[in-house]
């Protein structure tokens, strides 16, 4: 909310830098966000009154204007905006005036035509953001005065005031916060309401949302523009001047936190109910749009039909205008959570319902309505009825709260003097009631957010200050927990990737609309902001696909990332742990004198997988958007796909050349002490290794080999590594040569050569016999 | 008097130690140890010499041969050495070395990890929670009920189950209590979800780590110790570190947490970092209604809890300007964190 210093000043003693003002009240938790400076402190620029005006010869947009700067003699202004009408009164720059965007006046001809000055607009006097017409003045103003005593210079605090603080949501609210932190008395405070109260007239069929409600007539008013003053104070807080009855209501909300509103007391049928819409209930309000209102929203109403949405908005066809001659003035209590159901529901925010959901004071219902007909019969002219109807009876004082101060050191950590705490506690407007060894204390009327001993004890936060409490040092012993070694596992495989030269990506967890492959059947948000985030990702590969577009665009020349993360299984949205790996280009990545210069293939993505997670088998499968689709299997278990992209897919992000895309579960379970691994002893004595090449059909594989190499198992044979594989002509149609170097050791002695060559030759047979390989010498 | 081979000797040697390059060393071979060589030859000669005479000068004539072989053999050595330094000589070793292609850790990763790193160190464990969550561990729990000006639904992600997705990962701190008893002590990195529009400071997704320690007497001070320590761990011993007073329904005293460091761009303001408080008794009283037991007697057990935002800690520390390049995932960007 904006304050104005000014404003604020009328209630208490401020520092005279508004900065310091900020500072106190940031402190104290009551976040300032911007100072501003407002109001004209500038000179040559006077208050004129437009006598005349007449088209531009030579400008369709521009007028010609005649005005009467006080001085006697007429001047002649070229002006270039519509919103005025002769009889206004309006700021005019002499020439000499220097505004406050830098601009410097001087007589000068435009299109032609001479122009003595420059009639100004609200921004070009450094008022408000208005820039669209010109700055028009109250009719009271003195023609020839200077602007700088209509619009005395002020500074306007933008503050924050959070949820639990609807007391701070005025300029006497704010200023009594301002007083009980400096330990300053307030400078005045509203009086409390004198006028004599009847049970007539009003009535509450609703109790639980409207617990209290009053109306007052005040007749023969005379509506219109408002005075200076009344502007001045309302717009520098940022609101419009609407007339002099609807300003007052406005100036007073600002000023005390009460909303009130005025209806057209000729508008309305008999006297104003308040109750609960019905369903449907048709409602045109003060903002021109018509709402369908709903069975819990409560209404104020006339005998006929909902003239206001009770502490959210009047109504349009009773709201007062120009011809009003007789005002309602309605103050009433809502219940917060009724307003703020009606407000979310009707998405109707405004001023009123901002602080009823807030909680308004109920003991300013009435002072409020009192100083609004004071205010209307003063500026207005208007005559209040001697009474005020009421109908219903305000919420009861917040309850007492109990509070020990050794509970208060506990909490805080230090120990605070019983004395400082009693003396925050009633600069706050609390009174002790009780001085037992458990204190009670009386909870002023505008707290409700007080209700337990720890809302006691921040109010001794707030006023001691947080920075006077020292910090201590409580770090203890800890176990580590699942998700410690989980965490840990996952980090060291995130390591494992990135020294294989991948990178780490995180793309976000909600989908867009224009999803890649792999999203389908995504659950989607039921209320989604924008189409670039509808559904929770059911797989991490979109999310890759995504980043190896963005890469591609930006002209990389290799891709090679992986991810770990969340995904949302659908249907049921079970949270899963996963790692997905992409590759996609030259292998190295930049040019480099001593790169090898090829294209990533599948098995540079199986080596990326088996960095990731050990214990994996792969076996071939099908799946719509591979052209090579692989299964990832652990111990029987499917757990992952990998493979090569179908062209089409990969055309669609311009990636020539294959993609290949792995994605493996990663919710396996852990044990105590991880993935653990154990000694085993070194080899002592030589190794002897024996090469195999052979020839075999094309489509045995590798693993068959294997399978026929160590089983039955070869005592000696220690490990076998594949180190060749080639295929051509030369070796004849779907055929290939593979070769394996066999490496044979025994753990407690030298073996001899004939030993090894037996070994060696029972291998070589099975190959022969089994597989039909033809053995090259 | 000297024998004539002692002054063969001396001339082989003289001549090996003087041969310029391995030519000359060659023809010196050739002319001593060659086969009509002038050591050479003396083993023909020998055999005609006195029975007296042979013994001596055989012993003699060996070793001559082993020096002229040992001194030709030094100076081709020293040849090739000259040979290969002379190669090496040549090596331009400006040329860039080998690609040892090592990939990068997304920089939120990076700032997780060291949060999490300090965090340990200072003997808090990690916990965990979902991202879907149910309204009761998303407000109702965190003394948010319906109608609470806290309780933004306009501002959550919904699911069409009524689930939504959690605005903050404050839900693990109930998750947690709720499966374990006091004293706790964790942290819990993790997503969260609000309904902005995507800007240069704001995200649909977002990322947190929540902290809880629930321990007897457990009060602003030992916050703010934790928080100060845990603050200049991360951005430096120099950091100022300040508490404002502030509002969270679910902790009350509420703070929020600034910091301001010559180190960090824009040093010389505060920043807000983080949110924090005291736990609140409603919150205790929650979690006990959900256990069925007075596990978290408030009068027994009170508790510190924080939210630090590691988007926003990562582009303070790094200096990054705009949260979409974290979900952006540009190579140029990551590369640069490597």
């Amino acid at each position: 909310m904006k304050f104005s210093v000014n404003w604020l000043r009328e209630f208490v003693d401020l520092p005279e830098n508004p900065e310091e003002i900020a500072d106190l009240l940031t402190r104290a938790g009551v976040e300032t966000e911007n100072i501003e400076t407002r109001g004209a402190k500038i000179e040559h620029v006077i208050v004129s009154q437009i006598t005349a005006s007449s088209r531009h010869p030579n400008a369709d947009r521009l007028s010609v204007c005649e005005v009467d700067d006080g001085s006697g003699t007429k001047r002649q202004i070229v002006c270039g905006a519509t919103n005025y009408k002769v009889g206004d009164k309006v700021p005019l720059a002499l020439p000499g005036a220097k505004l406050p965007n830098g601009l410097e006046i001087r007589k000068s001809k435009l299109r032609g035509v001479e122009s003595q000055g420059m009639l100004c607009s609200p921004i070009e006097l450094g008022m408000g953001d208005e820039a669209s017409g010109l700055l028009i003045l109250s009719p009271d103003a003195k023609i020839g005065a200077p602007i700088a005593d209509l619009f005395p210079t002020d500074t306007v605090l933008d503050v924050e005031i959070t949820p639990n603080r609807g007391d701070l949501l005025s300029h006497f609210g704010l200023a009594r916060e301002i007083a009980a932190l400096t330990g300053k008395k307030l400078k005045s405070t509203p009086r409390e309401s004198k006028i004599p109260v009847k049970k007539t007239g009003v009535s509450i069929t609703s109790t639980r949302e409207c617990p209290f409600l009053s109306a007052r007539r005040i007749d023969n008013v005379t509506v219109g523009p408002s005075p200076q003053w009344l502007r001045a104070r309302i717009e520098s807080v940022g609101l419009r001047s609407i007339n002099n009855i609807v300003d007052i209501s406005n100036f007073v909300l600002l000023e005390l936190g009460q909303p009130t509103h005025a209806f057209d007391a000729d508008k309305l049928k008999g006297g104003i109910n308040v109750r609960l819409a019905r369903a449907g209930e048709k409602f045109l309000a003060l903002d021109g749009r018509s709402y369908s209102l709903k069975a819990d929203n409560c209404v104020v109403a006339d005998q006929e039909r909902a003239v206001g949405i009770g502490g959210v908005m009047g109504g349009e066809e009773t709201g007062v205008t120009e011809s009003t001659r007789n005002v309602l003035l309605e103050a009433a209590y809502f219940l917060p959570a009724s307003i703020r159901r009606t407000a979310r529901e009707l998405n109707l925010p405004s001023d009123a319902s901002y602080r009823f959901e807030r909680g308004v004071d109920p003991e300013m219902v009435l002072r409020a309505s009192q100083r609004a007909a004071e205010l209307i019969q003063e500026i207005a002219g208007g005559t209040p009825v001697k009474e005020v109807n009421v109908a219903g009876s305000l919420p009861p004082n917040p309850a007492d709260v109990s509070l020990r101060y050794e509970k208060c050191d506990r909490v805080i950590g230090i120990a605070i003097k019983p004395k400082t705490v009693d003396e925050v506690l009633t600069g706050f407007g609390l009174k002790k009631i009780s001085a037992a060894k458990i204190t009670k204390w009386k909870i002023p009327s505008f707290r409700p957010d007080l209700q337990r001993d720890v809302d006691l004890i921040e109010e001794v936060v707030r006023a001691y200050g947080a920075e006077r409490i020292p910090g201590t040092d409580r770090s203890r012993f800890t176990p580590s927990s699942a998700a410690d070694r989980a965490h840990d596992l996952e980090s060291q495989m995130r390591e494992r990737l990135v020294a294989a030269g991948l990178n780490e990506v995180r793309t976000s967890k909600l989908l867009p609309r224009e999803r890649f492959a792999f999203g389908e059947n995504a659950i989607e948000l039921r209320n989604p902001l924008s189409e670039d985030h509808v559904a929770l990702r059911p797989s991490l590969l979109p999310g890759l696909l995504g980043v190896l577009d963005h890469n591609i665009r930006a002209g990389a020349e290799r891709v090679a990332i992986f991810e770990t993360g969340r995904v949302f299984e659908p249907p049921s949205g079970a949270e899963k742990k996963r790692v997905a790996i992409l590759i996609w280009g030259n292998v190295g990545g930049e040019v480099h004198w001593r790169n090898e210069k090829r294209r990533v293939d599948f098995f540079d993505l199986k080596g990326a997988i088996e960095l990731a997670r050990t214990g994996l088998s792969f076996r071939r499968g099908n799946h719509a958007n591979f052209a090579l689709a692989v299964e990832v299997t652990a111990g029987n278990q499917l757990i992952g796909l990998a493979g090569q992209l179908t062209n089409s897919l990969a055309s669609t992000i311009d990636a020539s050349g294959g993609v290949f895309v792995a994605e493996v579960s990663l919710d396996f379970p852990v044990s105590g002490l991880g993935s653990r691994t154990t000694f085993r002893e070194l080899g002592k004595f030589p190794a002897i290794s024996r090469d195999i090449a052979m020839i075999v059909p094309e489509d045995l594989t590798h693993e068959r080999i294997s399978e026929v190499i160590f089983h039955p198992t070869e005592p000696l044979l220690e490990r076998v590594e594949f180190f060749d594989l080639f295929a051509g002509p030369e070796i004849g149609a779907s055929k290939k040569s593979l070769a394996y170097r066999l490496t044979y050791r025994d753990r407690s002695r030298t073996l001899t050569s004939e030993e090894v060559n037996a070994a060696h030759a029972k291998i070589r047979e099975r190959l022969r016999s089994d597989l039909g390989a033809e053995l090259r010498e | 008097m000297t024998h004539p081979l002692e002054q063969v000797r001396d001339d082989a040697l003289r001549e090996i130690e003087a041969a310029p390059d391995e030519q000359a060393l060659e023809t010196a071979r050739v002319k001593y140890l060659g086969k009509s060589g002038s050591v050479s030859v003396w083993g023909e000669q020998i055999k005609t010499l006195s029975k007296d005479e042979k013994p001596v000068v055989g012993r003699l004539l060996n070793e001559v041969r082993n020096l002229v072989t040992a001194a030709l053999e030094a100076r081709a050595a020293s040849f090739r050495e000259q040979k290969e330094s002379g190669a090496l000589a040549r090596i331009d070793i400006s040329l860039p070395g080998a690609p040892n292609e090592i990939g990068t850790l997304h920089p939120l990763t990076q700032m997780w990890e060291r949060s999490i790193e300090i965090f340990r160190r200072m003997g808090f464990a990690l916990a965990d929670g979902p991202d879907i969550e149910d309204e009761w561990h998303c407000f109702d729990a965190l003394n948010t009920p319906p109608e609470h000006p806290a309780r933004n639904e306009q501002d959550t992600f919904y699911l069409s189950d009524g689930n939504l997705l959690r605005t903050h990962t404050s839900t693990v701190q109930i998750r947690t209590m709720q499966a374990a008893l006091p004293p706790i002590r964790v942290i819990a990195p993790g997503a969260a979800y609000r309904r902005d529009e995507l800007d240069a400071t704001h995200s649909p997704q977002f990322h947190q780590i929540e902290g809880l320690y629930v321990d007897e007497n457990v009060s602003v001070a030992d916050l703010k110790g934790a928080l100060e320590f845990f603050m200049r761990e991360l951005f430096g011993s120099g950091t100022q570190v300040q508490f404002r007073p502030h509002f969270f329904p679910f902790t009350e005293p509420s703070l929020e947490v600034y910091v301001k460091s010559k180190a960090l761009k824009g040093g010389e303001r505060w920043i807000e970092v983080a949110g924090s408080g005291v736990v609140h008794p409603a919150v205790f009283e929650q979690v006990n209604k959900a256990r069925s037991d007075k596990a978290y007697d408030p009068e027994k057990w009170s508790g510190y809890a924080f939210g630090l935002g590691m988007d926003r800690l990562a582009m303070i520390l790094f200096d990054i300007p705009d949260i979409r390049l974290f979900a952006q995932n540009d190579l140029r960007f990551l590369r640069q964190f490597a």
